[in-house]
């Protein structure tokens, strides 16, 4: 078999047609590989993919202000639909609270909740080795039916589910930062990103970062009649709040029980209520609190302030000094790439009814009020942005290993065309890295995406593959200068010689890496390392040889002198 | 036995050093050994450690609004932080009443340091936040601890259990789980505390024509605990005078007077109901479903969930272990008194296992390429090759160990990819002896001058090869961000089980073909 290789190799570099043949047909498939990723998008590029998990978390948001019931009444309907999954062990609601904190919660804010608006719920499921279903899929399915039938209990009630990353985790898939300097600006156009968020395909879970604006009573104090009647604006602070959200006004220590026993005062809860949200029914619960002077003289409180209706104060957020809100979303099992560009195609498109718009850096967008020239600039952050460093430093890592070798082949060979055919050899293996990811893609039933770990198997092939190149240079050097063998010759006997470890450790990479390419992380890295080794073996054993005939090898071998 | 052959390359003199070397074999076993040893004492975690650094400052300011804080609190603040070398992002939040302004550290700042330049710059600028401000509360970010590896939901069985009754077993149970060693934190979530409630009805106030402020009074003028008086005789003994507490139950409290109304004295349970009971103020609930053994979920249940977080470096496996088998011990205490308990989070579980299945994953590939071997190369040849891998992983892991890194995912992973790496040393000297073994020309030479001579001619490449590989892995470890972070494993030890595979090759490999394999008599033709 080796022979027969030998003598194909043999014949083949020293026939120039089927020499260029050969040549121009490795050009083409290396342009049309680099085509598949970029303009073509049949292989699609995320930072990592979904992981099949044991646990994902839901988290629901109720509008600001409302109440732990109306949180709890969102909880318990999120749960009638759990309850008919025949795949989860047990969940727990957490009212008013963050559940149990883990990687995502931890980026995402939940230690900081508490508040009676939100709850979060810790859905378990069965161990994953015994359930066909994986985790990122059931949430798929069930998401739609929640927020369909939950959300629509309240307004502006979000429901959002939150899997444990894969990698590292991120804030969400697209956040779009809304920078300005007018808040009610910034809020304007930060529910227009929203709804475009919202009509996008593939994002799900949209949330915008801001309080929603809701009424409000302020207590207006008159001064000049609080301090005609003795009293002090601190005692009218307490009694307001002693009456309605109570305090606790002393301890008791106790040796039965772990903590201290608080005292703590309130009105009773029946007759706190107000009976409606309407003015003069808070005027009128108000008025039987009274104030006692030091005289012992009593005033009603009512006497002393006026209630007048407002709107409330939003939380402020700001970043690194500038004022901004988030847009979120999640995607729905598609890379954030592409739903990220058409949304911001039809942000371009759109707002330019009211915005002059201006593209800034590679994706972000600078917007002025055609009105108020005020200006506002929208910065995508959030796992895209993370996606980008990520490729863009590991792709400075690629080139850096391509330096670092050819230097190190030109210390050794004292040759750059030597070099240079080496890391021509290994380059080519990106053929095999994205044509592997294509045929992947056709095989598996979700989306199989050029990932940050194709990345690294990528850069790990172009060792591998310099090796094979490397060790055949090598034996054909010293067959050259030992056997006194004819170039051709020597090139074909050192391919078929060489052809036999080189299969074999070949042979070695891609059982090893079979087993990595089922992992959801790592399958990146698997199947580049499985096709890519195909591609240089390919490449060492046809190109290489091709090469090497056509480059002057007496004198890259320095062999003139001897 | 003579060597005659002079190596030239590092891969002929180690060969030909530890080829009738007595210690070779002793060597071997050693590196089996504290491979073995490292991968029991590692600590075993399911995501790397992330040297992930940041501080939450909190202010709160009584009153103010939220436009007051932006100007009064959060801006200065923001500016401050600012100055911090090290700081990525800042990130600030101003409601009503309260700023939270929050400084994100680069990835890979180191955690103590930065938390200390946090605390440095607030208390260096303590001065600067408004009269009426509260003391800032600053809260470092801290994965290890911050993270519960376990977490455990207690519900009672019996519906008639009070809601603070669960609230106190628990809280004995975590007391106790706490002094497990190596655990950091133990949290309770969910639950109600003991409180006397004092509920005011606001008609009977009215009536009575009571102001609330009389009676806190009434009431902060009987709960007040002092230390016993101590007074002497006329014989100079010690004599102890006690205050006892007037306030020891709901029904003295109930009993206190608060105001006289024409003459008559109004007690506290006259215009107020008050009860010994849990904290009504307390928004916060959890709750849990469970799946019976009929697949029906039970109806949400009150629940606390106790979770427990260890230090770091520590192996979370055990850690989850302990606490599981603390646990059993109190079965009976739980059962007496209804109690029970569903594990809702197991990282120690979950790490074991993703850990567990990468290493069958890691033996099932070293078998299959063994196979492939046995095809390919005959079965002492396969034998050999197949040594090597365990001897190389065991260096690597001890490396590993020595560094303080831990066994999790992405170690293993390091080791998948190396491991199609670092066969590949083995096999081309392996590859090499056999042909020379079977070429008619080293038919006259020794056993041991084959082999020398085989593992040195193909030394120069295969140290060169071997070298490339690692160059390629070195701008890896450069890689920022929390990617970088991430996949430090891969560089850190790739290149470490690559150096390690060309000593193995070089040493074992010769060392086990001169015993293993049988030198074919040359009168037959060149089989490949």
């Amino acid at each position: 078999m080796f022979k027969k290789f030998q003598d194909t190799v043999f014949e083949g570099i020293q026939n120039p047609k089927k020499r260029n043949f050969i040549l121009i047909a490795t050009f083409i498939a290396f342009v049309l590989s680099v085509l598949m990723i970029a303009p073509s998008k049949m292989v699609l590029a995320k930072m990592l993919p979904g992981k099949n998990n044991d646990t994902f978390t839901i988290y629901a948001t109720l509008a600001e202000g409302s109440s732990i019931e109306q949180t709890n009444r969102v909880s318990e309907c999120v749960a009638k639909y759990l309850k008919n999954e025949k795949e989860i062990t047990d969940f727990e609601i957490f009212l008013g609270m963050g559940a149990p904190l883990d990687f995502a919660g931890l980026i995402k804010g939940s230690h900081f909740k508490n508040s009676e608006n939100v709850s979060e719920i810790v859905v378990n499921l069965t161990k994953k080795h015994h359930r066909d279903e994986p985790s990122y899929f059931m949430v798929q399915r069930i998401r739609p039916e929640i927020q369909n039938n939950c959300t629509k209990l309240y307004e502006n009630t979000t429901i959002t589910f939150v899997e444990p990353p894969a990698g590292p985790p991120v804030l969400a898939a697209i956040v779009a930062e809304v920078y300005g300097q007018d808040s009610d600006g910034i809020r304007t156009l930060s529910n227009r990103v929203k709804d475009v968020f919202e009509k996008t395909d593939g994002l799900v879970d949209v949330e915008v970062m801001q309080d929603e604006i809701y009424d409000t009573f302020e207590v207006e104090v008159d001064s000049t009649k609080v301090s005609l009647s003795g009293v002090n604006i601190k005692q009218l602070n307490d009694v307001l709040y002693l009456a309605f959200e109570g305090m606790q006004i002393a301890v008791k220590n106790s040796s039965m029980i772990n903590d201290q026993i608080p005292i703590y005062l309130s009105l009773s809860k029946e007759s706190k209520k107000f009976s409606s949200k309407d003015i003069n029914d808070i005027k009128a619960k108000l008025s039987s609190l009274k104030l006692m002077n030091q005289m012992g003289m009593m005033t009603p409180l009512t006497e002393l302030v006026t209630i007048v209706p407002k709107k409330s104060n939003p939380m402020i957020m700001s970043k690194n000094l500038h004022k901004m809100t988030n847009v979120m979303a999640e995607t729905d099992m598609v890379s954030q790439v592409y739903p990220l560009m058409e949304a911001r195609n039809t942000i371009l498109e759109t707002f330019s009814d009211k915005y002059d718009i201006e593209k800034i850096g590679l994706f972000n967008l600078r917007l002025v009020d055609k009105t108020s020239k005020d200006v506002y600039e929208l910065i995508w952050d959030g796992e895209m942005e993370v996606t980008l460093d990520t490729f863009v430093e590991l792709g400075a890592a690629f080139i850096a290993a391509l330096v670092l070798i050819f230097l190190l082949m030109v210390i050794y060979y004292k040759s750059y065309t030597l070099s240079g055919i080496i890391l021509l050899g290994s380059f080519l293996s990106i053929i095999g890295v994205i044509v592997g990811h294509y045929i992947m893609d056709i095989f598996t039933a979700d989306t199989f995406f050029l990932t940050a770990t194709s990345l690294i198997g990528f850069i790990a092939l172009i060792g591998i593959s310099s090796r094979n190149s490397l060790l055949l240079i090598d034996f054909t050097a010293s067959l050259m200068r030992d056997s006194k063998m004819g170039k051709a010759e020597a090139i074909a006997y050192a391919s078929a010689t060489r052809a036999k470890p080189i299969f074999l450790t070949a042979a070695a990479i891609i059982l090893a890496s079979t087993l990595l390419a089922g992992d959801a992380v790592f399958g990146g890295l698997g199947v580049a390392l499985i096709f890519g080794t195909i591609a240089a073996v390919v490449a060492s054993l046809i190109i290489v040889p091709i090469l090497l005939y056509k480059s002057d090898l007496n004198k890259h071998f320095n062999l003139d002198e001897e | 036995m003579m060597i005659h052959y002079k190596p030239t390359d590092i891969a002929g003199k180690l060969a030909s050093g530890f080829l009738r070397n007595p210690l070779t074999i002793v060597l071997g076993i050693f590196l089996l050994s504290i491979g073995y040893l490292a991968l029991n004492i590692m600590p075993r975690e399911e995501n790397p450690q992330m040297v992930v650094s940041g501080s939450t400052v909190i202010v709160a300011l009584p009153g103010a609004s939220a436009a007051e804080i932006e100007k009064a609190i959060v801006k200065p603040l923001e500016r401050k932080l600012k100055e911090v070398k090290g700081v990525e992002n800042i990130s600030s939040m101003a409601m009503d009443n309260v700023g939270v302004v929050n400084a994100a550290f680069f990835i890979g700042e180191e955690k103590e340091n930065s938390n200390l330049k946090i605390y440095d710059k607030i208390m260096q600028n303590s001065n600067m936040f408004p009269k009426g401000a509260m003391n800032p509360i600053i809260k470092p970010l801290d994965i290890d601890v911050d993270i519960p590896v376990i977490s455990v939901a207690f519900y009672s069985k019996d519906a008639n259990m009070s809601k603070t009754e669960l609230y106190e077993r628990v809280k004995n149970i975590q007391h106790h789980i706490n002094g497990l060693s190596n655990v950091a934190v133990t949290e309770l979530k969910g639950g109600n505390r003991h409180q006397f409630n004092v509920e005011v009805d606001l008609n009977k106030l009215s009536g009575y024509n009571i102001s609330m402020g009389q009676i806190v009074q009434g009431v902060q003028s009987l709960s007040y605990s002092v230390p016993a008086v101590k007074n002497r005789t006329k014989e100079n003994e010690i004599v102890m005078l006690g205050v006892k507490n007037a306030l020891e139950s709901a029904d003295d409290i109930g009993n206190i007077i608060i105001a006289q109304y024409m003459g008559s004295p109004i007690y506290l349970k006259q215009v107020a109901k008050v009860s010994a009971s849990y904290d009504i103020q307390n928004f916060k609930s959890a709750t849990i479903s469970k799946k019976n053994e009929n697949g029906v979920f039970s109806e949400l249940q009150n629940q606390v969930t106790l979770t427990v977080s260890k230090l770091q470096g520590t192996n979370a496996v055990v850690i989850a272990d302990a606490v599981k088998s603390d646990l059993e011990t109190y079965k009976e205490y739980l059962n007496n008194n209804n109690i029970g308990y569903v594990i809702t989070r197991n990282d120690g579980e979950r790490a074991n296992e993703a850990v567990n299945e990468l290493v069958f994953h890691l033996l099932l590939s070293i078998v299959i390429i063994a196979i492939l071997l046995i095809i390919v190369l005959g079965w002492r040849e396969s034998l050999i090759v197949t040594f090597t891998v365990p001897a190389i992983l065991a260096i690597t892991l001890f490396v590993a160990y020595l560094t303080g890194q831990t066994i999790n995912r992405i170690t293993l992973f390091a080791f998948l990819l190396s491991l199609g790496l670092l066969v590949d040393a083995a096999i081309i000297v392996i590859e090499n002896i056999h042909r020379h073994y079977h070429s008619r020309e080293s038919a006259n030479k020794s056993v041991d001058d084959i082999m020398v001579e085989a593992t040195d001619e193909i030394g120069p490449p295969t140290n060169i090869a071997t070298l490339a590989i690692i160059m390629t892995m070195v701008p890896m470890a450069f890689v920022g961000q929390m990617m970088g972070q991430f996949m430090k494993p891969i560089p850190a030890n790739v290149p470490v089980a690559l150096v390690a595979s060309l000593f193995v090759a070089y040493i074992f490999t010769p060392y086990l073909a001169a015993r293993m394999l049988k030198k074919p008599e040359f009168h037959s033709e060149e089989k490949h």
